[in-house]
């Protein structure tokens, strides 16, 4: 079902994004890109109603508890924020997270 | 088929709309300038209310937009103005019917009509018709403003007519069904006396007077109206009314509020404001529903635009995006040219709310349509210039500064992609500089994102463009206004350090000392402070401490690394420099493929004198050429960048007569040679070096100063002498070098260096106090030639002579030939050992000049001592002059110096007292035979010379006269054989410092033969505590004669 997935760091520029139809890649480029206009919506809202920044789950965009990716995507980033050889804003080139995200693609692609 | 009208806003469903038309042939520009009269029209109040009558006109309007008129009335046309031209009465049937068929095409809607007709005069023009205006010519019309006004008035009777008539409520009536156009096919067959039918009829009608209200200016009417129709036609489902009457709705409640109008909606935005809002959520579902029913495309993109529009001050962006999204659902085939307009409004409406990254998708996408292969002209232009307008969006900005610090800005996957349409776009407009432009800037920003195939194909068609039209680093300004910045290669090649080097050590120039302290004196009071230098030491830290000088070749080095694939070309790299007027020398190099730090020397030459600072340099790659200053570099290790340029130097060449050695000497020598002279020498060899300066440079060498320094490391240095003779031949355009001689005497150390060291200046630089200085050093490797394992004397017949025993070792691997003053020459195989005996003159080393007052500083006795000893081991040296000569090609001087010892050189030297002994007036000596005749009286003299320091005597001597038969026997009995004249005892008496004596006698013998004189010291007393060596007089050998015998010979 996931047919896109991507991970984009605070400063607007994609640390991971991977799509299943490699030809179409581009456009999935365009759609997350443009997504990013919606995050960031929430992001202005948040800071203004709550006067803190304290929140940094912005919620769902769009409801995907169906398919229960969220968690086991989270869980995988922090793994790689955890390695010691990662320097925060790198292109996230993990194995292992890797896996995750084509695990979550084949399941349910 | 309808077409939307994305200018639209709220305020427009309060106007009338009125269509204003040319009719037959009228000059274009005459009526545009009538049009713009009549429609400066805009607003009317009504005379006897405070009704305001809005107009909207247009000049063409498509009748199928009239067909909706129902729907909405302010899309129905309900005024024609047409305006016409009609040179004669002969043509004015055919006007006339032409504006009759005009009016048909309206006919339908129109409340009123007029004609404007120019140039016809006479008496047509003279009746007076209500519909009609007659103008002699376009220049005499000045009541054109106030006929529209009638005109006006005249369609707003109609208008309240028509309000009032509807108004009421004719309950009995059937209500007409008001449809869209493309519901009439639907309802056909319907059944009209059905609840719902009635219900729907009537909420149509509901809407369609709250839209005449509006239009008649009465605001609260409407919105009463509205809210009717919006009960009406939700219990009927009636969706697309039911989202016109909301629509209705909001206008309304948006025009009460905003009397302003909506125009400028930031400015009149009242936080307060809820009815709005409200009206816009109710507004909602009508919109969604909208959807629902799949025909009414036309509607809702008009609808969605003008909501969208509106509200959004008050909707979340949330909804807002919904609306929009219903905007992007394409039902329609639309046109080329409806798509693009279809599209930039969207992406002004994203841009509206805040979305830029969706406005910019937008606006690419109309870019692109622009382009579109379906269409037979594509308009790269237009293309070209939207695509500009995204660039925002995707957070792109054409300057490259934005990049070149911290993390990459943006998606850099999307960003590459639209910059890729740009040269392309640019390129198919026709302007390859600003392709080239992009392209360097896709280069530039992106590098790290391309792959190896990618960066291969972007620097092909950058090589291919800028062949046809090279980059430059000027900016380009494009006609509206943009101005694209240079796209400087700071990546190719990318420069991770700069370093400005130091002139060579033999061209640095250096100060002169006295100039240096009268600067820093004038600083401060102050010989230290620690505040002071910090602060200094800041401002220095830029500075760096060497200087440059005026018209030499100054040097800065560039660790440069090639970041590409492939071989990387760059041409024409020099020097960006400011202070000072510098001629770069540009250099081109090659950097292999993914090379690792490469360093590259950049080179020019300072032609005025004062403060250099080097801001960057320049490079061509590609075609394109760029100035990179290192302010912009990243992560680049700059040491400083300002240098001081003194005036221009002389500069000396220098060239000597043996082979220079590149190896520097040791590591010990604490200042670099440039170059040293190596030799290898036996100890005692002697070798002459020419050095020969020569002026190279085009300034005349005005001083010229010579001094040397040794560096001695072995460890006997005593023997060590450089001596060094320059006879100056010196002219001061240029200058021939004199012989510099050197001669190296060593017995033990085995190398030997000096440093000599050439000052000059001249020219402007010494008027400023520099010089610089040249430098050689000269290493000498000494290699043992002889040694002398022993010494020892023999004294000789004579007192004043005495022998000196040398045993000579060959340590070299030759045969060596040595051969000393008056003696013969010995031949000494290798590491042979053989004595030499060479007969030395004894020494008179009081004759010496007095070391200890050359160097008064030698103060203790010990060195006084060991200065003389090396004195007198000279002077021994050179009265023996023993050389040695390796068969045929070397040869050299040895010296005993370092082996005599205190024995020997007492031995070899004079005693302080002389005594000379003659015989009738004869000195006699030891080997000389004295001869005298039988039965004569042979005088007797002895000298005393006192050569000491201090008095000697008195002393008495005893002569006794001895035989000796060679056999071991002497005979000392002697009384028969010689007779003295007077006593056999000589008296001196004390001699004084410096002084002598003479004492003389007489003896005669008897007897022919050979005698001796044995002279004796009579008593110890007097030459107590003196050397006996002092004490020893030459013996005497007399032969007597017959005086027959002297005859006979």
């Amino acid at each position: 079902m996931a047919v896109c997935i991507a991970v984009i760091a605070k400063e607007n520029y994609p640390l991971y994004i991977r799509s299943v139809a490699t030809q179409n890649e581009l456009k999935f480029h365009y759609t997350v890109h443009t997504s990013l206009d919606v995050v960031e919506e929430k992001i202005s809202s948040v800071g203004k109603a709550l006067g803190d920044q304290r929140e940094l789950y912005l919620g769902l965009l769009y409801p995907t508890e169906d398919y229960k990716m969220f968690r086991k995507l989270h869980n995988s980033f922090t793994d790689v924020m955890c390695n010691p050889f990662y320097n925060p804003g790198d292109p996230i080139q993990s194995k292992a997270f890797n896996g995750v995200v084509s695990g979550m693609m084949v399941q349910t692609g | 088929m309808s077409i939307p009208d994305y200018m639209q806003c709220a305020e427009d469903h309060q106007t009338v709309l009125v269509v204003v038309q040319p009719v037959g042939i009228v000059p274009e520009d005459q009526f545009f300038r009538i049009y713009k009269r009549i429609a400066s029209v805009r607003q009317l109040s009504i005379r006897d209310s405070q009704r305001l009558l809005f107009i909207r006109y247009r000049h063409h309007y498509l009748p199928e937009n009239n067909e909706w008129g129902d729907f909405q009335t302010h899309r129905k046309v309900v005024g024609l103005i047409a305006v016409t031209t009609c040179s004669s009465s002969r043509d004015w049937p055919h006007t006339a019917d032409r504006f009759h068929a005009q009016k048909e095409v309206y006919s339908s809607t129109l409340y009123d009509s007029r004609l404007l007709v120019f140039g016809l005069q006479g008496e047509i023009a003279e009746q007076s018709r209500p519909d009609m205006v007659f103008y002699p010519s376009f220049e005499e019309c000045s009541d054109v403003e106030r006929r529209v006004e009638d005109f006006v008035e005249s369609i707003f009777i109609v208008l309240e007519s028509k309000r009032l008539d509807r108004a009421t409520d004719k309950s009995g009536d059937k209500i007409p069904l008001l449809c869209v156009p493309f519901e009439k096919k639907d309802f056909v067959g319907l059944d009209t006396d059905s609840r719902h039918y009635k219900k729907r009829s009537q909420g149509r009608m509901r809407k369609h007077v709250g839209d005449l209200c509006l239009q008649a200016g009465m605001l609260q009417d409407a919105l009463v109206h509205y809210h009717m129709a919006v009960e009406l036609l939700r219990a009927v489902n009636d969706f697309l009314w039911l989202g016109g009457a909301l629509e209705g709705l909001c206008s309304a409640s948006v025009i009460f509020h905003y009397p302003g109008g909506t125009a400028g909606k930031a400015a009149g935005c009242k936080p307060s404001v809820c009815q709005p809002a409200d009206a816009g959520k109710r507004h909602r579902p009508g919109g969604s529903q909208n959807v629902v029913d799949f025909c009414s495309g036309y509607a809702i993109n008009d609808v969605s635009k003008r909501r969208s529009q509106t509200f959004s001050p008050f909707m979340s962006k949330d909804e807002i995006c919904e609306e929009i999204k219903e905007l992007t659902q394409e039902r329609q085939q639309l046109s080329e040219e409806e798509k693009i307009q279809r599209y930039s409004i969207l992406s002004e409406l994203y841009e509206l709310i805040g979305f830029h990254r969706k406005s910019a998708f937008f606006k690419r996408v109309a870019a692109m349509q622009c382009v579109a292969p379906t269409i037979s002209e594509p308009g790269w232009r237009a293309c070209y210039k939207l695509l500009l307008e995204t660039l925002p969006g995707y957070s792109l900005s054409l300057d490259p500064k934005d990049f070149s610090k911290g993390t990459h800005r943006g998606w850099a996957a999307v960003q590459m992609r639209l910059l890729h349409e740009l040269v392309y776009a640019s390129r198919r407009m026709g302007n390859p500089a600003l392709s080239v432009r992009h392209l360097s800037f896709l280069l530039q920003t992106m590098l790290d994102f391309l792959s190896d195939q990618e960066k291969k194909e972007v620097t092909q068609s950058l090589e291919n463009y800028t062949s046809k039209c090279p980059g430059g680093m000027e900016i380009i300004t494009l006609p509206d206004g943009l101005t694209l910045p240079p796209v400087p290669f700071t990546k190719l090649p990318i420069v991770r350090s700069v370093k400005l080097l130091n002139l060579p050590v033999s061209l640095q120039p250096h100060k002169l000392k006295g100039v240096l302290e009268g600067n820093l004196s004038n600083a401060s009071p102050f010989i230290y402070s620690p505040i002071l230098m910090q602060s200094r030491g800041e401002e220095r830290c830029k500075k760096i401490d060497f200087q440059w000088v005026q018209g030499d070749v100054c040097e800065v080095q560039l660790m440069v690394y090639n970041p590409m694939p492939y071989e990387l070309r760059v041409e024409n790299m020099g020097l960006l420099t400011s202070g000072v007027e510098f001629e770069s020398l540009p250099a081109a190099l090659f950097l292999p493929a993914e090379s690792g730090l490469y360093p590259v020397t950049l080179v020019g030459v300072p032609r005025t004198a004062g403060n250099i600072t080097v801001n960057g340099y320049h490079t061509s790659v590609f075609g394109v050429s760029s100035d990179c200053l290192l302010e912009d570099l990243v992560g680049v290790k700059a040491s400083g960048c300002l240098v001081e340029v003194i005036p221009s130097l002389p500069r000396l060449q220098l060239s000597t007569s043996l082979p220079r050695s590149t190896h520097s000497s040791q590591a010990t020598s604490k200042e670099e040679l440039p170059s040293s002279v190596s030799v290898q020498l036996f100890n005692g060899e002697l070798q002459q070096l020419t050095i020969t300066l020569e002026n190279i440079g085009s300034i005349d060498i005005e001083t010229l100063e010579l001094t040397s320094k040794n560096n001695n490391k072995g460890k006997n240095n005593k023997s060590c002498s450089v001596c060094v003779c320059c006879c100056s031949f010196f002219s001061f355009i240029l200058s021939k070098r004199p012989l510099s001689t050197e001669s190296v005497h060593q017995s033990d150390s085995k190398t030997l260096e000096a440093v000599l060291k050439f000052k000059y200046s001249g020219g402007a630089g010494k008027v400023e106090g520099y010089y610089r200085e040249l430098s050689l050093g000269v290493h000498v490797n000494v290699e043992p030639s002889l040694f002398f394992t022993r010494v020892s004397t023999l004294p000789a017949t004579s007192t004043r002579q005495c022998h000196l025993l040398l045993d000579i070792f060959n340590p070299t691997e030759h045969e060596l030939t040595v051969s000393a003053k008056n003696n013969q020459d010995l031949v000494l195989h290798a590491s042979e050992c053989q004595r030499m005996a060479i007969q030395v003159d004894r020494f008179d080393f009081e004759s010496l000049p007095q070391a200890g007052q050359q160097t008064p500083h030698l103060s203790s006795p010990k060195q006084l001592e060991e200065e003389r000893q090396l004195a007198h081991g000279c002077q021994i040296s050179s009265k023996l002059g023993i050389c040695w000569s390796i068969i045929s090609f070397r040869h050299g001087e040895a010296s005993v110096e370092g082996v005599l010892n205190q024995l020997v050189l007492e031995h070899l030297q004079l005693a302080p007292l002389q005594w000379d002994v003659l015989l009738n007036g004869k000195p006699c000596d030891c080997d000389v035979v004295a001869e005298c005749i039988v039965g004569d009286a042979v005088t007797l003299e002895v000298k005393l010379t006192n050569l000491s320091k201090n008095t000697v005597g008195p002393l008495a001597l005893m002569v006794v006269p001895f035989q000796d038969y060679q056999n071991g026997v002497q005979n000392y009995d002697m009384d028969e054989a010689v007779t003295f004249i007077g006593s056999n005892i000589f008296c001196i008496s004390t001699v004084k410092a410096r002084d002598s004596s003479v004492c003389e006698g007489a003896l005669m013998f008897l007897y022919t033969g050979d005698f001796y004189l044995n002279i004796r010291f009579q008593d110890d007393s007097a030459r107590r505590g003196l050397p006996l060596a002092w004490f020893t007089l030459p013996s005497v050998h007399i032969r007597a004669l017959d005086i027959s015998t002297i005859k006979f010979f």
